[in-house]
């Protein structure tokens, strides 16, 4: 296979994927921010902060200077505008999905017609939406048509693709994009929860007691539970998380659930393991030892997130460890390019 | 229904309609299948073909406008039928006319035999734009330097068949004869059924024979033949993916290949992979920077002496655009009877010489009768239509052609034939049609696909068909054999459609879209 043809297939692999995470976080965010109000009293406090600030939204996208650079202020409208249509933002929703139907039109060849059919016709509508259009009717039902137009890419992957070389490209680009997603949507959280509420609590006592009244605010409060439950949805994970853990929303758990669960398909370690198993056959690797670098990168990766526990990680700081993961997953993501793409 | 109540044929020869209102015999069946067919019919099968288009990406990008604007190329679904013996004519004119011109570009790069014997000035040839010295003394596989031609003819207000000019370099639009032919099966299978249309898919199988022939000795068993296409911002990108999906090879672009010791490879994930045969859709000048264009990314630097090394092969060869420039299209009759010794089959149009003083001074005294053309211009662009330009733009071509004579040619102006077009979505008029036919030269011979691209100026009164400036085009069917019961089945017709299993399954169609079935039968009734 052509590399720069790969290496397109692994394109239009981490912006469909990319699409449908903006999608989802900007969705649910926008919508949990509605039912975030502090309370009349604390308006005022100096240091008085809503837990679900699009300024997290902007610092874990590494936006925040791009974005105040244009905008004056962090309303919803400008926000929306830059996270979905703003071309010059190298993440927005219309400018990623460019990138994949510029990338399959350039390996027509490679995929299946419906296939480009899907992201073309996609691309067309999204031109004909404005962020004014998106606030007046029903943002939720916007977001969802993108991730719907995902979904239907995705399908027609499955369904038409040979289970050859193209297709593991596609998918090392889709469950690579993936995990660092996830990653990514646990550290806003973490962003938000960082004010100073949090530090009184001891992060291991989550459970709210009956001997003592939970800050609102803080650790087990209901915002902060507002907040997880936000996560979970955004991933489409609140009911396969309830269904896996029935202690209730507890940060650990939660960390368990979408960073280390290998069963769950947005979970760190099932996208990791998966871009595994795909280069693994791009290679005609049958051992289980590596033969490349990417693939060395990933077992190691993958054993560090089979073998360590989710309590052993919020004691050393989920944010470090989500960090440490983040930069793990770009170097494999450059050891690809380097070995396969462009040598 | 009355699609074609109010149709006029303005005077032009009319490709549908004989002077006197009635049908040609070739295209009585399809006129009685299109009268059975409402206008509410009609229009929801053009926007089903549009659709498709816009939906399949079927475009081409539109140069000077805004970045990454694309257009599809209007497809007016009303074909364009050419019996049997017009073909074989048509044929038989276009094979004499590339073996000259590829005798001729083998004896310029040579010996230059035409040139001594003063048939051609000599200054015209070695000053020509794309006559490429650094290429002289090569010689291409079998010495066939055109692989893939795209002639294009017109017909005159008698009907007679005239080539405009040839393109031997990188002609393109052969996808829409492919696709156009797709398309129109599905929006209007009914109307294939009374004919007898030649097929035209074998193009790319012959194409691919063609190509796999070329590849270098010891290489022929297999051999790795690739398309080169300049990317996804050039216009003809789309057809460029389709032929190469089609054809089954690899879709490369400049970088995806480098040249190592003579050798081109291509870089795969498996690392590199040797190159045979390039079906290179990007000009002369950016197939290699050391040769060529040094600021070209498009091409591969090396890919020139690979191939004069006779490592990979290259269709078209190098330098074939020294035989179409508009100046020495002038001479091909002339080449044709020097080197075959005999007369031309399909005329030229007639064309002046800028660079000659008396015609010179005809061109200029004469701008507003004539088409002016720059020599190496193509898509219509560089062009100066005397009998609708300003006076400005006359003075300001008159000009350029005293500036640079070389450069300019002009022709009188040829009422092009028309043919019925579907406008605005509402009724039938005539617009003026040429006809592009794809000619492969093989090792072995030369074939020419049943079938060609007939472009449609659809801007009202205007002779220019290119893409770019507002052409669309139609699906041409050549017929198998001109049967001369074609006329005399006028009077059985209604017969012989009734009673078989098309009216159910048309009517059946009509009901899908929603639509009660038609009062009329569409096959006239019974």
């Amino acid at each position: 296979m052509l590399s720069r043809d790969a290496d397109s297939c692994y394109w239009i692999g981490r912006y469909v994927e990319r699409a449908e995470a903006t999608a989802r976080m900007v969705d649910v965010h926008y919508h949990a921010a509605l039912e975030t109000t502090l309370p009349a009293a604390d308006l005022d406090r100096e240091d008085a902060f809503t837990p679900m600030r699009w300024a997290s939204l902007l610092a874990i996208s590494g936006s925040t200077k791009d974005y105040h650079a244009r905008y004056a202020t962090e309303n919803d409208r400008d926000v929306i505008h830059f996270f979905v249509f703003d071309m010059e933002n190298p993440g927005s929703i219309l400018r990623v999905w460019t990138g994949a139907r510029e990338n399959a039109r350039s390996i027509r060849e490679q995929i299946a017609s419906e296939m480009w059919e899907s992201l073309n016709v996609f691309y067309l509508q999204l031109r004909e939406w404005n962020v004014d259009r998106v606030l007046a009717g029903s943002p939720h039902e916007f977001f969802q048509a993108v991730k719907n137009a995902s979904h239907l890419f995705q399908g027609i992957l499955n369904r038409t693709m040979l289970m050859s070389e193209p297709r593991d490209w596609l998918d090392t680009g889709r469950f690579l994009e993936r995990a660092i997603q996830t990653a990514r949507l646990l550290d806003v959280k973490y962003h938000d929860l960082l004010p100073v509420y949090v530090t009184d609590i001891p992060e291991t006592d989550h459970a709210p007691s009956a001997e003592r009244q939970p800050n609102p605010y803080g650790v087990g409060g209901p915002l902060d539970m507002h907040g997880w439950i936000a996560v979970l949805k955004s991933v489409s994970a609140f009911e396969m998380y309830r269904k896996t853990h029935h202690d209730g929303i507890r940060p650990a758990s939660i960390v368990d659930f979408l960073v280390l669960n290998p069963t769950f398909p947005a979970s760190v370690r099932h996208g990791i393991g998966r871009v595994e198993g795909c280069q693994k056959r791009i290679s005609g690797n049958m051992r289980d030892e590596p033969t490349t670098d990417p693939e060395r990168l990933l077992g190691r990766l993958r054993a560090d997130l089979t073998y360590i526990r989710s309590d052993e990680i919020i004691r050393s700081g989920l944010h470090q460890f989500l960090d440490s993961v983040q930069g793990r997953c770009d170097d494999v993501g450059r050891a690809i390019t380097r070995t396969y793409l462009s040598y | 229904m009355p699609l074609f109540d109010n149709y006029q044929t303005n005077g032009f020869y009319d490709e549908m309609f004989q002077p006197d209102g009635q049908p040609r015999p070739h295209y009585w069946k399809l006129f009685q299948r299109l009268t059975g067919l409402s206008l509410e019919d009609f229009r929801r099968r053009c926007q089903l073909a549009e659709l498709t288009l816009i939906n399949q990406g079927i475009t081409f990008a539109v140069y000077g406008g805004e970045q990454g604007v694309e257009k599809p190329f209007p497809f007016d679904l009303i074909p364009r039928i050419i019996p049997a013996d017009e073909w074989e004519l048509i044929e038989r004119g276009l094979k004499q006319r590339l073996t000259a011109l590829n005798l001729f570009i083998h004896d310029v790069y040579h010996d230059q035999k035409i040139l001594a014997d003063r048939v051609i000035p000599r200054d015209l040839i070695v000053n020509a734009a794309y006559f490429r010295r650094e290429f002289l003394g090569a010689d291409p596989p079998g010495g066939i330097y055109v692989h893939i031609c795209g002639s294009d003819l017109i017909r005159d207000q008698h009907g007679t068949y005239k080539v405009l000019e040839d393109n031997l370099r990188t002609p393109s639009g052969v996808s829409y004869v492919l696709e156009n032919r797709i398309i129109l099966t599905r929006v209007l299978p009914q109307m294939f059924r009374d004919l007898p249309v030649r097929p035209v898919d074998h193009y790319t199988t012959q194409l691919l024979n063609n190509l796999r022939e070329l590849a270098p000795e010891g290489r022929r068993d297999s051999p790795n033949v690739v398309l080169l296409t300049p990317g996804v911002y050039n216009s003809a990108y789309f057809e460029h993916a389709f032929l190469a999906q089609q054809l089954g090879i690899e879709l490369v672009q400049g970088r995806d290949l480098f040249v190592d010791n003579n050798i081109v490879y291509m870089k795969t994930t498996k690392g590199p992979e040797r190159v045979d045969v390039i079906y290179r859709r990007v000009d002369d000048d950016f197939l290699d920077p050391l040769v060529f264009r040094g600021d070209s990314a498009l091409g591969a630097a090396g890919l020139v002496n690979a191939y004069r090394s006779g490592n990979v092969a290259l269709a078209n060869s190098i330098g074939t655009g020294v035989a179409d420039d508009k100046v020495v299209y002038a001479y091909v009759p002339r080449i044709i009877e020097y080197y075959l010794g005999e007369k031309p089959i399909l005329d030229n149009v007639e064309t002046f010489l800028a660079s000659e003083p008396t015609q010179r001074q005809y061109i200029l005294a004469n701008l507003d009768k004539l088409v002016v053309k720059a020599a190496n211009e193509s898509g219509g662009y560089g062009m100066l239509m005397g009998p609708q330009a300003s006076q400005a733009e006359r003075a300001e071509f008159a000009e350029k052609i005293k500036a640079n004579p070389r450069n300019y040619i002009a022709q009188p102006l040829i009422s092009l034939s028309q043919a019925p077009s579907f406008i605005d979505e509402t009724n039938m008029e005539g617009r003026h049609i040429d006809l592009r036919p794809y000619i492969l030269y093989g090792q072995k011979e030369i074939t020419i696909i049943p079938g060609a691209l007939t472009r449609v100026a659809l801007r009202k009164g205007s002779y220019v068909v290119n893409s770019s400036q507002g052409g669309g085009s139609k699906d041409t069917w050549v017929l198998a054999h001109d049967n001369a019961s074609l006329s005399q089945q006028r009077n059985g017709m209604s017969q012989m459609m009734t009673g078989t299993g098309m009216a159910q399954s048309l009517g059946g169609m009509t009901q899908s879209f929603g639509k009660p079935a038609p009062t009329t039968e569409p096959e006239g009734g019974s």
